[in-house]
Parts: C-alpha cells; structure tokens; sequence
C-alpha cells in the first residue's frame, strides 16, 4: 500500500529523486493549492463556527498522530494517550501561569512557544515510562498497561496534586489573551487556527521525515515482526521506548496547543474515552499512515457536525427530532467504526491510495 | 443503475440537501433563538438527561403560553457528552445560529466558557450553580435560578445548629463538631468548602479532619473509619448522588452516628433507592420543590412531562426535571422584560431583563430571584429538606440575607 505509482512519463533517475518530498510539478501545484486553501481561503471565508470545527480537527489530528505512530508504525496498541495530552495541557499551564519567566522572554511572546517543547518534552518522558512494560509485554497486555497511564496520571497525580497547586480548587483559569505567541495574542479563533496549522504541518512533516529515517524503518520492522527485527540487529526496547517517547513528545504538543483554545483546564477535559476515540480516528482513517490521521480526524469530527445540521431543517418539523437525535449520534460513531472494520479494514487512507494510483495511470491503468 | 446505487444516491443527495439547508438556516429572525448545550450521553448524564428533558418540556410549555411577549421560542438543544472540545464547537454553533441566550450545564463547558461568553455578551443560563459565578465584576454573563453552592451550604449547617443541634444530650456542654466529606480536586464539590469552613467558624463550630471522597467512590470505609475517632455530630458532603450514597452506605454499616448534610447535586429521589435505608433522616438543600410535590405550577411540569415524553414513566422522573423548568423560566421571564424594553441584544437582556428581576417568583418551590447589576447571587434563601419515612419535608427555610445582611452584602460575594 506504501507505493504510489507515478503518473505515466515519469521516471526517476536518482535516489534524490526516488527520496524528495514533492516529486512531481503537478504534486507541487497541489501542495501550493492546498496552502492557499488552509492559510488563506479558510480564515477568509470562515466564520467563527467553522473555525472551531477546525480547530477541534486539528486538535484531533495532533492528538492522533502519536496513536498513529505507536500503532500504525510501531504496533505498540495503546489506549492512555489522553494521560499524556493532559500532561502537556498542564506543563504548559503551569509554566505560563506560575514559572518566573524573565521580563524579556515575556515581553517576546516567547513563554508560549517555550513551554510548548517542554509540554512535549515532559509528556514524551512519562510516555516512556509507561511504555517500559513494552518490553516484556505485547498485545491486550499492553492496553492494559497503557491504560494505567489515565488512572496514574489524570485521575492521581494530576486530579489530587497538580490541580491543587497554587491552592485553588478550582480549574485553571486561562481566559482568551493569556497566551501569547510571539507579537500575537492567541485570543480569537482565528488566531487559534494559525497556530493549529503550523503545529500540525511542523508535527505532520516531522513524523513523515522519522518515517523516512533508520529509526522510522526500525520502528515498521519491530510492527512487522519483533523477533526478526530484533534478529537483524536492531534494539527492539530502544526503538520502542523512542517511539513511545515521539509518541508522547507529540500529545504534549497536542495539550500545550489546546489550551490556547480554552479558558480554563481541568482534569474533564482528558477522559479516559478521548483515547479511545483517537485510537477510533486512526482505525477509520486508516492504521499506518499519515494521511489516515489527517482523514480520519476530518471524518471523525465533520460526520457529527454533518449529521447534526443535517437534522436541522428536520427540526422544524419534527422538532422532537433533535433531542432523540442524541442518541443516534451516539450510536453512529459506533457503527461508523463497525462498517469500517468489515467493509474498509485499510481505512479512508486506502481509499485515498487508490484514487490516486487511478489517476496517475489513467488511462492505461491494467 | 441497480436499484442499491439509486438508493444510495437518492440517500447522499438528500443528505446533501438538508446540510445546506442546514448551513443557511441562521438567516431566518422571525423567533427568538436559544441554544441548549445538555449531557445526555457523557460522564454526567445520569442527571444531565433528565434536565435536558425539562428544558425541552418548559419551552414547550412557554411558547405554549404566549411565548416571549407572542414570539415564539426556538430551542437548539444539543448532547455534547460532556466533551469539552465538542462544548467548544457547539458554543460557536449558537452564536451562529445567532441565539439570544444559551442554556448551559456543568461545571466543566460552563468554566470553559465563562470568559468567552462574556466578551461575547451572551447570557449563559447554567447548572453549575458556583458561588464564583455570582460576582458580575468577573462573570458577568453567567447566570442561575438556584441557591448557588456556597449559600446553600451556610444554609445547610444554620439549619442544623438551629434545629438539630438543641436536641443532642451534650448541648451547651461542648462546640458542635463538623467534618466535610468531598472530592478535593473536583471543581464542583470543592466550590462550597471555603464557605462551609467560614460559616462554621462563625457559628463555633470544631472543624474536624477533611475527607477526601472521589465523586466515583463506591468504597469509603478507610474515610469513615478516619472520622469516627473524630466523632463529628454533623457531617457535610457536597458530592453527587453515587458518592454520597456510597459514604452513607459505609457510614451506616460501619456505625458512624452523625447528621449528614447534602448539596442539591446530592439530594434527589435516586438517593434513596441507592442508599437505601441509609438515607433515613438525610437533611440535603433543594433550591426547587421535588417532581409532582405540591406547589404553583407544578401540575404542569407533570403535564408536560406526560404530554412530551411519555415514554418516560413519572415516577423515574426527578428533582431534575424541575431545575431544567426553572432555568428556563427564568430565562424566558429576562427575554420578556427586554423585549419590552425593545433591546433583545445580550446587553439589553442582561440588564432589562435579568438585573429588573427583584423576587420574582415563578412558582415550583424555587424562592424568589433577584438579580441586580452590583449582585448575581439571585436566591439568597436556602430551602432545607429531610428525609423522613420515606417522604422529602421542608424542614427549614433559611434566608442568608435577612439574618446576616452586613456580611451578605459586604463579604460573602463570589465565593
């Protein structure tokens, strides 16, 4: 499924050719469309009720890219990553809230930016601490271990301690404006959306470039087949506890970048079900792929909002619709999911492939 | 074309059609909008469906009514599942839809919004009924009909030393001892403690040791046996339902004889049937009369229930059903004021319809609201109940703000 076959006429000379990002023109004229689509059509022409929707995709993409990498790439099932999100959201909250930042890194709008990679960097280490059981454990046993890392995290540490800090029994109170990027108060939701874009492609691309790497081949090897792996001389434990550690490294940025979109943070905003639901994302978008994060997160999150404007009109109607519709929202994220599994197993992402392999050999596809 | 793709089609071009005509829904103003973001399916749903319920059922029973000075209400009710990141895009769904006001609910979409819907002027009827909402300095826009938590529990323990405490064999002997029993990390029971602590000082009361209950306890007999050296004669617990009847199923068992005071969240008609014979004599705040009780208005709230939802059997019907009534009520009741004032923005609604209100009483057992642009604490009475014999019976009514007016007035905003 990983080979694209390239459009008739095109042929590759060099491995810098076989290795570049963008490998033909007509790639490149889809990539600069898409750009002008994200960075310019959408914060044109959406209003602030799209944008969320937008958001919410991008914070569903963050946060499933580590489920992707783990699963999809390092075939270490995982059901806690929401633990690691939450530790992010709440590095980077306190960092901003209570660490002494000196005056010139403030008046900079370098806080934010800084306690991004810290987010990222202290999700990444409990991660690996919840994935050293990876080395003597595989499969269900691994859930359940990953599992751990909700109840420890979230509903210890972070729920009897953390939120106590500063002795305010409350929830943390970020109201719009507390965050500042650079010259840029993060406090629209448009201002959200840019930060939203540029953290997805950064964390997008440098997945993609892992992938491309020795570590990223580890990685598909130990999926593929541990022992083999482990046979042709690659260190099984490390490359798993990095993957955790890229993994987790990922959901802090997730969590740091989430907070910019809310005005307070409490340990509700990490239940254990968002894990599930990322590991829903990848399994509907398509497991092992990048794209399939990107299709998923957008399937995910547009089918409900679809499905709910849809029963809009209907309301007038019938406006008893809208409260039993409730439920049927519910039970079609379960169903989505069933269908998948039976009739689509490789996910959207598989579909996505074929269409594209259609048209690169069209018309003489046989 | 085989006759499964014509149904295929058929079906994806119809649901193309009704998402457009649902993205270009918001141009129509002949009503007046109001956006209800409920839990029916999420962490709190056990409470959340019934008050999603009620809500539905009052604006029925207004538009029924006459609506809002003859306009009619429209009502967008949605499940976010206690989701924040859903609450989020819901939010900005409404203010698509150009709703006039949102009926929120818990703590968790309420806190997370409560800045935003102040920038953005929208009046945001919730069900967390935090003492720190109440202070229009720095939540303007967040409003309730209910005893908020901190004056609920002032009422609570007042009761209780006014009219437990006189009849226990070592009165005037000794203080009165209190321990509180609540989840520490929760937002929502933690939210009273400040007040409780303060008003049993107050009152002379010994403050014994904290337990820490999570709201999902279903054990608590290492925090019962820690409070029985402590030998408090009340206890109060400000969690919900499942974790209060679980200390008073371990209380019971485990012979700790103590009065036990009760946050609304705690107190409904599901108590008894999970504690049981535990819940004999529980005294628990009830800012609203309980379902099919007695008072004005209530044969409607019945009515509409049958008339609405009768799948729903009435006496699996709760105390909630009433707080969803009252929200909404009151709601209706600021839209009619500023509509007659001619200013339906949130602005206007805010202060010709709430901040006129000056103990108004649409019936349902809730005692009269007052809201005024300095004070958004709207009830300053705290309706005690108790327990007995099966049945929930006013035991006290007390009115903060008569009996301490200085420190209503001057200390006990906010918090």
């Amino acid at each position: 499924m990983t080979t694209t076959f390239l459009p008739c006429g095109v042929y590759h000379e060099n491995y810098i050719q076989d290795h570049a990002w963008w490998q033909t023109k007509f790639i490149k004229g889809k990539m600069l469309l898409l750009f002008f689509l994200l960075f310019i059509l959408i914060p044109l022409l959406a209003d602030t009720y799209i944008l969320s929707i937008c958001n919410q995709i991008g914070y569903t993409i963050l946060g499933a890219i580590g489920v992707q990498l783990l699963i999809g790439y390092c075939g270490q099932l995982t059901l806690g990553h929401a633990a690691f999100v939450a530790v992010g959201a709440y590095t980077s909250t306190l960092l901003i809230l209570e660490f002494p930042w000196p005056a010139i890194l403030l008046n900079l709008g370098l806080a934010y930016p800084i306690s991004i990679f810290i987010a990222g960097l202290m999700a990444g280490l409990w991660s690996v601490l919840f994935g050293l059981p990876s080395a003597r454990v595989k499969g269900f046993y691994l859930i359940l271990t990953s599992m751990a890392a909700q109840f420890i995290i979230v509903d210890f540490i972070i729920t009897q301690y953390v939120s106590q800090i500063g002795g305010r029994g409350q929830a943390f109170s970020l109201p719009p404006g507390t965050i500042k990027l650079g010259p840029w108060l993060i406090d629209s939701d448009l201002k959200v959306y840019y930060l939203m874009i540029l953290l997805c492609i950064i964390c997008i691309v440098g997945v993609a470039n892992i992938m491309r790497s020795r570590v990223g081949r580890a990685w598909v090897a130990i999926r593929d087949n541990d022992i083999s792996a482990e046979v042709m001389g690659i260190n099984v434990i490390k490359y798993k506890l990095l993957a955790f550690f890229y993994a987790g490294f990922i959901g802090g940025i997730a969590g740091s970048f989430w907070i910019s979109n809310l005005a307070a943070i409490s340990p509700e905003h990490f239940p254990w079900s968002w894990s599930l639901w990322l590991v829903g994302v990848i399994l509907i978008g398509g497991v092992g792929s990048i794209h399939g994060t990107i299709f998923g997160a957008l399937f995910m999150v547009l089918v409900m909002e679809s499905l709910q404007l849809m029963v809009l009109p209907l309301a007038d109607i019938y406006p008893k619709l809208l409260m039993d519709f409730l439920f049927i929202k519910e039970a079609a994220f379960g169903l989505a999911i069933c269908m998948f599994l039976i009739f689509e197993p490789n996910g959207l992402a598989y579909r996505w492939w074929q269409t594209k392999n259609y048209f690169n050999l069209w018309p003489f596809s046989y | 074309m085989k006759p499964k793709k014509i149904w295929l089609k058929t079906i994806l071009y119809a649901g193309i059609i009704m998402l457009m005509i649902g993205l270009a829904i918001p141009t129509g103003a002949a009503t007046i909008k109001i956006g209800s973001l409920n839990d029916m399916t999420g962490a709190t749903s056990d409470v959340g469906k019934d008050f999603a319920l009620g809500i539905a059922e009052a604006i029925h029973y207004i538009n029924d009514t006459g609506g809002i000075n003859g306009k009619k209400i429209k009502l967008y009710q949605f499940d976010y599942g206690y989701r924040i990141p859903e609450a989020l895009t819901k939010y900005s769904l409404f203010k698509r839809l150009k709703c006039a006001a949102i009926l929120g609910w818990g703590t968790g979409d309420t806190e997370a919004l409560a800045p935003t819907v102040a920038r953005d002027k929208i009046p945001y009827v919730s069900a967390s009924y935090s003492g720190h909402l109440c202070n229009p300095e720095k939540t303007p826009y967040n409003l309730f009909f209910s005893t908020d938590y901190s004056t609920q529990a002032r009422g609570l323990i007042t009761a209780w030393y006014d009219k437990k405490w006189p009849n226990k064999p070592d009165y005037g002997k000794r203080k009165p001892r209190i321990a509180l029993c609540y989840m520490f990390a929760s937002p929502y029971s933690s939210s009273s403690i400040k007040a409780a602590k303060d008003h049993a000082k107050m009152l002379g009361f010994e403050m014994g040791p904290q337990q820490d209950v999570s709201l999902f306890a279903i054990d608590t007999k290492s925090q019962i046996l820690a409070l029985k050296e402590f030998k408090p004669d009340v206890l109060l617990l400000t969690n919900t339902v499942m974790s209060v009847a679980a200390v008073l199923r371990d209380a019971y068992a485990l012979g700790l004889k103590t009065d036990k005071l009760l946050l609304n969240w705690g107190f409904d008609e599901n108590l008894p049937k999970l504690a049981g014979k535990a819940a004999e004599g529980v005294i628990g705040c009830a800012p609203w009369a309980f379902f099919g009780q007695n008072v004005p208005l209530m044969d409607k709230v019945v009515e509409y229930a049958k008339k609405y939802n009768p799948g729903i059997p009435l006496e699996k019907r709760t105390i909630h059903t009433v707080q969803g009534w009252a929200n909404a009520l009151g709601l209706a009741e600021a839209l009619r004021r500023a509509d007659k004032a001619g200013d339906l923005s949130g602005e206007g609604i805010l202060k010709y319809g709430f901040e006129t209100m000056r103990d108004y009483d649409f019936g349902l057992g809730v005692a009269p609201a007052t809201f005024t642009a300095t004070d958004h604490r709207s009830q300053s009475e705290a309706r005690i109940y108790e327990y007995k014999n099966g049945k929930f019976t006013l035991l006290d009514s007390i009115d903060l703000k008569k009996r301490w007016p200085e420190k209503w007035a001057n200390e006990w905003l906010g918090w």
